[in-house]
């Protein structure tokens, strides 16, 4: 069956767990090559070699997003390597985990930290890949946003802040970019299955499900499902939106 | 602008349906024929419902679907034609509710019966079709409803305050009927700005679109709408309801 990204080189970041992990076997599967980039050398191998396995192109690339040099490098080798990139997941980012807070107990240094692995790897990554889509007129760029900032969740208002400014930033870029024939736009995760929910309390979980009405967590599948119909020509007049995959439990 | 690739108007199918029981309204022109053409692509056994019984059945001929002419404002109407329907699919898995109708013109150039007819045939049919439908989605797994909303419904422009405000009640009702079928029926809807379909081009007659507001420069196809209606009807949404989706080359940015 003919994929919907055959011959397309797709990149996605924080791609060795979770949402990331699921949109590039995704990609892969619907014919792109694929390079996977995060900080974790272990499970990134451990997607490169099932991706490799299913016949697919990958590049694993380990490094920190953060680290501007080091992104400007790793997109220099995806183009050499694999050529222009057609997709770009704007994939990776976090809270503040075991430093999550109340704002008024939080501190400076980890807001920048949060901003930093939550927003400005969005900018960073999509800078690298824009001026060849602009003159390719072609390409697809997908962020991962969070429903959390449109609910207003308690004690994680620094990566509230940081996951609004991906929509604001996917909203302008869309705008951008569109008479150059390109794509941007943003989904909206729910809680999801990964390891960052598994990480809560049982009764705090428990508490986030029962908001949900669909009566469960989201799973990476179904935002890589989402991720999948973004990055394809049959979203090709949807742009600058926020698509949220979370079951019902905050409307937009 | 970019050039068009050669499969622009291509659909490239790959199974998605299989085997789901789908009616559509509004199935005689526009959205819900494309969609219909669509779906019946990807495996769906589909039911057309259209106000206009002569187009239902070209529609239908094409794809080989059955047909249940109805006004989706008429409650008798809905409820013998959704009856038919699901007698002769077997059950509803899904229903598409793409029939609607744009009015124009400022406030105080809006009659009462122009207000009634936009609230009647965009909202009440909405409800109606929903409300018929609802016994068979019930029975049914993984099923959906995918209402069509409009971009006006979340960014409104001028001269259009009765349409808009009747898919702005579509888009309510939408949300709210996601919060109380879930878990067991999915309810989204898609928010078109404008569409290259013989109602726009109506419309057109009095004003040409401006579209300059959209940041694409251009109309969407029906066949770009309902792709999105696919990927809403189709497993890949598992997780997603209450959605307001803008199919809009990017005038909302919602």
């Amino acid at each position: 069956m003919a994929g919907t990204l055959d011959g397309k080189v797709a990149v996605v970041t924080g791609g060795a767990n979770g949402i990331g992990r699921a949109s590039a076997l995704r990609f892969a599967v619907e014919g792109a090559s694929v390079a996977v980039l995060d900080l974790e050398e272990a499970p990134l191998q451990e997607i490169a070699e099932v991706i490799r396995a299913d016949g697919s192109r990958v590049l694993p690339i380990a490094l920190d997003l953060t680290d501007r040099p080091t992104v400007v490098d790793a997109f220099a080798r995806i183009r050499g390597e694999l050529g222009p990139v057609d997709v770009l997941l704007n994939n990776v980012g976090q809270t503040a985990r075991e430093k999550i807070t109340e704002f008024w107990r939080s501190e400076p240094e980890t807001w920048d930290f949060v901003v930093n692995v939550s927003l400005m790897t969005t900018l960073m990554c999509s800078r690298q890949v824009v001026p060849d889509m602009r003159e390719r007129k072609q390409g697809k760029i997908v962020s991962i946003a969070s429903e959390s900032p449109f609910a207003g969740d308690a004690n994680i208002a620094d990566y509230c802040a940081a996951k609004m400014g991906v929509v604001g930033f996917t909203r302008a870029l869309a705008r951008e970019l569109a008479p150059f024939g390109v794509n941007v736009n943003a989904v909206a995760p729910g809680a999801t299955n990964t390891r960052g929910p598994r990480r809560m309390p049982d009764d705090a979980l428990a508490r986030v499900v029962a908001q949900i009405p669909m009566g469960q967590m989201c799973e990476p599948e179904d935002i890589a499902n989402a991720v999948a119909f973004l990055a394809s020509d049959q979203a090709r007049f949807v742009t600058g939106q926020t698509l949220f995959v979370n079951g019902g439990r905050v409307f937009h | 602008m970019p050039e068009r690739a050669p499969s622009w108007e291509e659909h490239v199918p790959s199974g998605r349906l299989t085997g789901r029981r789908i009616l559509i309204t509004g199935a005689g022109s526009g959205i819900g024929r494309r969609t219909a053409q669509v779906f019946a692509s990807e495996g769906a056994a589909l039911a057309l419902l259209d106000v206009n019984p002569q187009a239902v059945a070209e529609a239908a001929a094409e794809i080989g679907a059955a047909t249940c002419p109805a006004d989706v404002s008429d409650e008798a109407q809905v409820a013998e034609a959704v009856g038919q329907a699901a007698a002769t699919l077997g059950g509803i898995d899904g229903v598409v509710n793409a029939a609607g109708i744009t009015v124009t013109g400022l406030l105080g150039d809006t009659d009462f019966a122009t207000w009634r007819r936009a609230m009647s045939i965009n909202l009440d049919g909405t409800f109606l079709v929903c409300r018929a439908c609802l016994p068979w989605l019930r029975q049914a797994s993984a099923a959906t409803i995918v209402n069509i909303a409009s971009g006006q419904a979340l960014l409104p422009g001028a001269s259009l305050s009765a349409y808009a405000a009747s898919k702005g009640g579509v888009l309510t009702l939408t949300r709210a009927l996601a919060v109380e079928l879930a878990p067991l029926i999915r309810v989204n809807a898609i928010c078109p700005g404008i569409v290259d379909t013989p109602m726009a081009r109506g419309a057109a007659l009095a004003a040409a679109p401006d579209l300059s507001r959209y940041a694409l420069r251009r109309m969407a196809t029906p066949l770009e709408i309902a792709q999105s209606l696919l990927f809403l009807t189709g497993r890949e949404s598992a997780f997603v309801t209450g959605v307001a989706l803008a199919v809009d080359g990017g005038r909302t940015f919602h």
